[in-house]
C-alpha cells in the first residue's frame, strides 16, 4: 500500500474509532473533516472524552500514550492523532 | 447576602415538577394520584427473572415535548428525571433565566447514576473491550443535582444529601433554611432516584420488598415497592414571589429532624426518633397537631415502618392522631428511597393546592392494631380554606433505613 493510502486508512479507522468509543450516535464518521478541531469548537469533545479516546486508542493500535503525551497538538484533529499514533506504530 | 425572609413572609414554593410511574410532570402525577392509580407492575429497566420480585413502578417513556430537556452525552436516566423535573418546576415559577439571582439547590438522592455505573461493570466482567468510562461519572449520588446546576446555571450552593429515604426531605430542610437566613433567595429542592439492581436485590436480600404492589398500613401488608422518578419544588421568600406576581402554591413552614440511633435496617419500634422530627417540624412552623389537616405518610407497606410510624403519630399528635386523615403516596408511586421525601412533597402540595388528598393503593382492610384514618378509594375533600382557620398545614414524614426521620410542614395557600 502507498503511504497516502496507508494514511487515509489510518485516518478512517481514527474516525470511526472516535464515533464508535464516544458513542456520538448519529454523526457519520465519513462527514468528520481530517483537519477540523476535535475539541473545543468544531466536534465539541471535552476532557472526559480525550480520557476515553485514548483508551481506545490504547487497545485499537496496541500502543501506550502517556498523560503528558495528551497534549494539544496531538489531539488537535483526525490528521494530527493520525500522525501522532503512526509514530507510534 | 439577601434578606432573611422572617415576620409575615413565609417561605413559598412557586413552582413544582415531577416525574414518576404515572408519567412526566405534576399534572400525570396527579391525575394518577387522584385516581388512586397504582402504577406498579411489570417493569423492563432490567431483567428481573432471577430476582425475588417482578414488580417496580418504572416511569414510562417521555413525551417528545421533553426531548430538547433530555438532550445531552452523559447524563444519566436519574439526571434526566431531575431535569426534566426541574424545567416544570422552574416554568411554573416563571423563571426562565436564573442569571443573577443568589440560587442554591439542595437535592436527595440514593442511587444517582447507579444503574449506568451497573451497566459499566457489567461490561468489564463480561470482558466487553469497548468500555464506556463516562458511565462512571455519572454514577454518584450528586450527579443529578449537578447536572441540574450546570443546565440551569445555578452558581450557589449545591449540596445533595444521602440519608437513605430521608434525603429529600432533609434537602427541602436545608433549602428552607437558606431562604429563611438570606443566604440564596431561590431555592431549587428536590430529588431523582432510577431503579437499578444494586438496590432492588437490596431490599429483596432484606426480604423487604412485596411481590405485590405494596399496601401501606393494610392488614397483611408485606413490604415495599420500588419506584423512580423525580421531583423538584422552587423556593422563595412569600414577599419576593408575591412582588414578581407569582402566587404561591403552598408554603414550606416547617422542618424537623432526628435521628433513631437504632438499628442499621430497622425502625425502633416506638417511632420515638420519628415522632421528635414530626414535633421539631410542628414547632418550627409554630403550629400543633390541631392545625394538621392530612399527613403523607412516609407509608413503605413494610410491616416495621408501618407500625413504628402509627405510634410515632400517636406519640407526637396525640388526641388528633385518630381523627387526622393518612395517606402514602407510595402506595400508587412506589418508594423512590432519596429522593421519596422531595416526590412526597410535592404531593402534599398538590394534595393542598387541589383541596383534597389523594386515596393510597386500592383495597385491602386497614391493620386493626393501628388506628389510621387511612384515605382509600376515593379522595377526601379537605374543608373550604378560611384565612382564620387553625386547620390549614399538612406534615409529610420520611423515615430512613438506618434511622435518619425527616418531617416536613407545608401550609396551603389562597387559590
Amino acid at each position: 500500500m502507498s503511504d497516502v493510502t496507508v494514511t487515509a486508512s489510518l485516518r478512517e479507522r481514527i474516525k470511526r474509532l472516535i464515533v464508535e468509543s464516544l458513542h456520538l450516535d448519529g454523526t457519520d464518521p465519513e462527514s468528520i473533516q481530517d483537519d477540523a478541531a476535535l475539541f473545543g469548537e468544531g466536534l465539541g469533545l471535552d476532557s472526559v472524552d480525550a480520557l476515553e479516546l485514548v483508551v481506545a486508542l490504547e487497545k485499537e493500535f496496541g500502543i501506550k500514550i502517556k498523560s503528558n503525551e495528551m497534549g494539544r497538538e496531538s489531539f488537535a484533529s483526525v490528521a494530527s492523532l493520525a500522525s501522532f499514533v503512526e509514530g507510534r506504530l | 447576602m439577601t434578606e432573611r425572609a422572617e415576620g409575615p413572609w413565609r417561605v413559598a414554593v412557586s413552582g413544582v415538577g415531577a416525574v414518576s410511574g404515572l408519567g412526566w410532570g405534576s399534572d400525570a402525577l396527579w391525575t394518577g394520584l387522584a385516581a388512586g392509580r397504582a402504577a406498579i407492575g411489570d417493569f423492563s429497566r432490567f431483567d428481573h427473572a432471577q430476582h425475588r420480585t417482578h414488580v417496580a413502578a418504572e416511569v414510562p417513556e417521555p413525551d417528545p415535548v421533553f426531548a430538547k430537556t433530555l438532550k445531552g452525552r452523559r447524563l444519566s436516566l436519574a439526571d434526566r428525571f431531575a431535569l426534566a423535573a426541574t424545567a416544570e418546576a422552574l416554568a411554573q415559577a416563571e423563571l426562565p433565566s436564573l442569571a443573577g439571582l443568589a440560587v442554591g439547590l439542595y437535592f436527595g438522592s440514593s442511587t444517582g447514576g447507579m444503574w449506568e455505573g451497573e451497566a459499566f461493570f457489567a461490561d468489564l466482567l463480561a470482558g466487553e473491550p469497548r468500555l464506556r468510562a463516562s458511565l462512571l461519572a455519572s454514577q454518584q449520588p450528586n450527579g443529578p443535582g449537578d447536572a441540574v446546576a450546570r443546565r440551569f446555571g445555578i452558581e450557589g450552593p449545591v449540596e445533595t444529601v444521602s440519608s437513605a429515604c430521608a434525603s429529600g426531605a432533609l434537602a427541602l430542610g436545608s433549602a428552607l433554611e437558606a431562604i429563611r437566613s438570606g443566604e440564596v433567595e431561590i431555592a431549587v429542592a428536590g430529588g431523582a432516584d432510577s431503579l437499578c439492581q444494586i438496590t432492588y436485590a437490596g431490599f429483596n436480600a432484606l426480604r423487604s420488598v412485596d411481590e405485590r404492589p405494596c399496601r401501606p398500613f393494610r392488614a397483611g401488608r408485606e413490604g415495599l415497592s420500588i419506584g423512580e422518578g423525580a421531583a423538584v419544588l422552587v423556593l422563595e421568600s412569600e414577599r419576593r414571589a408575591i412582588a414578581r406576581g407569582i402566587r404561591p402554591l403552598a408554603y414550606l413552614s416547617g422542618a424537623g429532624a432526628s435521628c433513631d440511633a437504632h438499628h442499621m435496617t430497622a425502625p425502633e419500634p416506638q417511632g420515638n426518633g420519628a415522632a421528635a422530627a414530626i414535633s421539631a417540624a410542628l414547632r418550627d412552623a409554630g403550629v400543633g397537631p390541631e392545625a394538621i389537616l392530612f399527613v403523607n405518610a412516609h407509608g413503605t407497606g413494610t410491616l416495621l415502618n408501618d407500625a413504628a410510624e402509627w405510634h410515632a403519630f400517636e406519640r407526637a399528635l396525640g388526641d388528633r392522631a385518630r381523627a387526622i386523615p393518612v395517606t402514602s403516596t407510595k402506595g400508587l408511586v412506589g418508594h423512590l428511597l432519596g429522593s421519596s421525601g422531595a416526590l412526597e412533597a410535592v404531593a402534599t402540595v398538590l394534595c393542598l393546592a387541589h383541596g383534597e388528598v389523594h386515596p393510597c393503593s386500592p383495597g385491602g382492610e386497614v391493620d386493626p392494631d393501628l388506628g389510621i384514618d387511612l384515605v382509600l378509594d376515593a379522595p377526601r375533600r379537605l374543608a373550604a380554606f378560611g384565612p382564620s382557620d387553625r386547620a390549614k398545614a399538612a406534615l409529610s414524614t420520611s423515615l430512613a433505613f438506618g434511622g435518619a426521620n425527616a418531617a416536613l410542614v407545608f401550609e396551603r395557600a389562597p387559590r
